[in-house]
């Protein structure tokens, strides 16, 4: 399964005009919550012409200040209410100081910030009575790290009981940001515990940073690394991430046939000789 | 809590540049990439409130609205986990600290609230529709109204005059936003407050126009007459067509 990002420029497209043909659609709880008139009805539609699966942004899992309980009760009535295959949220934090800051704030790879995180994926699984499957984000400076990325990652998926996101472009940005070995890193990852998969594109911005930008195409080295990755696990579905740059959707369709290949090539054949 | 005070003081530390820009000394960073959260942070800001209130950028010089937006985000504390919310606060915000009298704009509270509730009315939950038929009598019949809408007050008429001319109107003025039943588009329209009256009384009450035409005109202080019928019924003629009403009660 080769899934798209719902976003209201290319709604129609998906839903009316089926240009573009995922598999299944994903979309931000958040930007369609509590929301009536034309909007409302587009999710309508798509959550009866789609399977569906959210992807958080709000629920700062790694910041100090207590979940906004509240706001999860709200989602869970929303995953239910549209019958949500996979509910997925940042390893990351987005408020400060009570604030939200609706971006993705890199967590200080630290213990007490592990111990912290666990507790909190594991109380908001228990109310959403799901399992939560967390990405790894993508960050542009560690912040007081004490340990590496893959120790903090591994650590919290193993503790919390969760599943793993594994957003293959992130790795990709973060290996060439932090001068690591993308493969190297996700080998070590619990891979067994990987729910979903997300592939984007980004954008080189200075010659040693990459940002993650969702508007550009998926670049060969990515491919590469996605078509590594997945033989070393188990078929879960996967999404193309893209958030803006809607102009050529031949190209973007073009990506999903790609994915769809690349999973064909690997995931059906071991189906078929298991 | 797991976290200890070091850990929390360096995510508030974070957090702090996000907002404001304004260096933070933090430990184990990366020279030179701090920028980019400041950056991808302010975009997401600006581009949100840039989009709910064309308007109020228009109008204002490029400095005025960037103080807008700058004042907000640093000092304000944005409470909504939807960003698509996030343009009610900051009307909130401003209309809160008089900002609009001290920068010399008085308008500026009714424009963003102006603003805002063209998107309230476009993305808020759907309302029950009554039942109705279309077939009825003006006078006669009670009149079913679209049950999503607005009547909001305003000092100054914003959503009617160039806000050169609306200046020097302040007053009493009443706007109605609605949203119609099949494209959900937004649309709006002035009032005075008599019309507001007509509107309160007939959707509140669910009385017929009959039922109340003389205290229309009592209050108005207009005779009751072929004159004022035929007004009652080239406003509400106007509402049916325009979809503000949908009909009439089924009997």
């Amino acid at each position: 399964m080769v899934g798209l990002g719902l976003r209201r420029d290319i709604a129609e497209e998906i839903l009316d005009n089926r240009i573009l043909t995922p598999d299944f659609l994903e979309f931000a709880p958040e930007n369609w919550m509590g929301m009536g008139g034309a909007w409302r009805r587009v999710m309508e539609r798509a959550v009866d012409l789609y399977p569906i699966s959210c992807h958080g942004l709000s629920l700062s899992l790694g910041s100090p200040e207590e979940i906004d309980w509240a706001f999860v009760r709200e989602l869970k009535g929303f995953l239910d209410d549209n019958q949500v295959k996979i509910y997925s949220e940042h390893l990351s934090y987005t408020k400060s100081k009570n604030a939200h800051l609706y971006d993705l704030l890199p967590i200080p790879f630290r213990q007490d910030a592990i111990d912290h995180v666990v507790d909190r994926i594991r109380r908001v699984q228990d109310v959403l009575e799901r399992p939560l499957a967390i990405e790894n984000v993508s960050y542009y400076t560690p912040v007081a790290a004490e340990m590496d990325e893959i120790e903090f990652v591994s650590e919290i998926v193993d503790r919390a009981n969760c599943n793993l996101l594994l957003d293959v472009n992130n790795v990709f940005v973060n290996a060439f940001n932090h001068k690591y070995d993308a493969k190297e890193f996700i080998g070590k990852l619990p891979l067994e515990r990987v729910a979903y998969i997300h592939m984007a594109g980004h954008e080189q911005v200075e010659p040693d940073l990459i940002i993650d930008t969702h508007g550009q195409p998926i670049i060969d080295p990515v491919y590469e690394l996605f078509e590594w990755t997945i033989q070393k696990m188990n078929p879960v579905p996967v999404l193309l991430e893209r958030d803006y740059n809607f102009e050529d959707l031949e190209q973007i369709q073009g990506e999903l046939t790609k994915i769809k290949s690349i999973l064909k090539r690997h995931w059906e054949v071991n189906h078929a000789s298991a | 809590m797991h976290l200890h005070k070091e850990t929390i003081a360096i995510q508030e530390q974070l957090g702090e540049y996000c907002r404001t820009g304004e260096e933070q000394e933090l430990p184990g960073i990366t020279p030179g990439r701090m920028h980019h959260y400041h950056r991808l942070i302010s975009n997401v800001v600006n581009d949100t409130l840039h989009t709910a209130f064309p308007i109020t950028v228009a109008a204002l010089e490029k400095s005025q609205w960037e103080e807008l937006v700058q004042v907000f985000f640093s000092e304000g504390i944005p409470q909504t986990p939807q960003v698509w919310k996030l343009p009610f606060e900051f009307y909130q915000y401003h209309a809160g600290r008089e900002t609009g009298k001290r920068m010399d704009l008085p308008f500026l509270d009714d424009l963003l609230y102006f603003e805002w509730m063209e998107i309230e009315i476009h993305t808020m939950p759907d309302r029950p529709y009554p039942d109705f038929v279309s077939e009825g009598d003006l006078f006669q019949d009670t009149l079913v109204f679209n049950p999503e809408y607005e009547i909001i007050g305003l000092d100054y008429p914003v959503h009617t005059h160039p806000l050169s001319e609306a200046l020097h109107m302040k007053g009493d003025h009443f706007a109605l936003l609605y949203r119609l039943p099949e494209s959900g588009h937004v649309q709006f329209m002035a009032l005075s407050a008599l019309n507001v009256y007509i509107i309160n009384r007939l959707q509140e009450e669910k009385v017929a126009l009959k039922d109340i035409k003389h205290e229309f005109a009592r209050v108005a202080g207009i005779e009751s007459g072929r004159y004022l019928d035929d007004a009652l019924a080239k406003y509400l003629g106007d509402l049916l067509e325009r979809k503000m009403i949908l009909g009439f009660k089924k009997e």
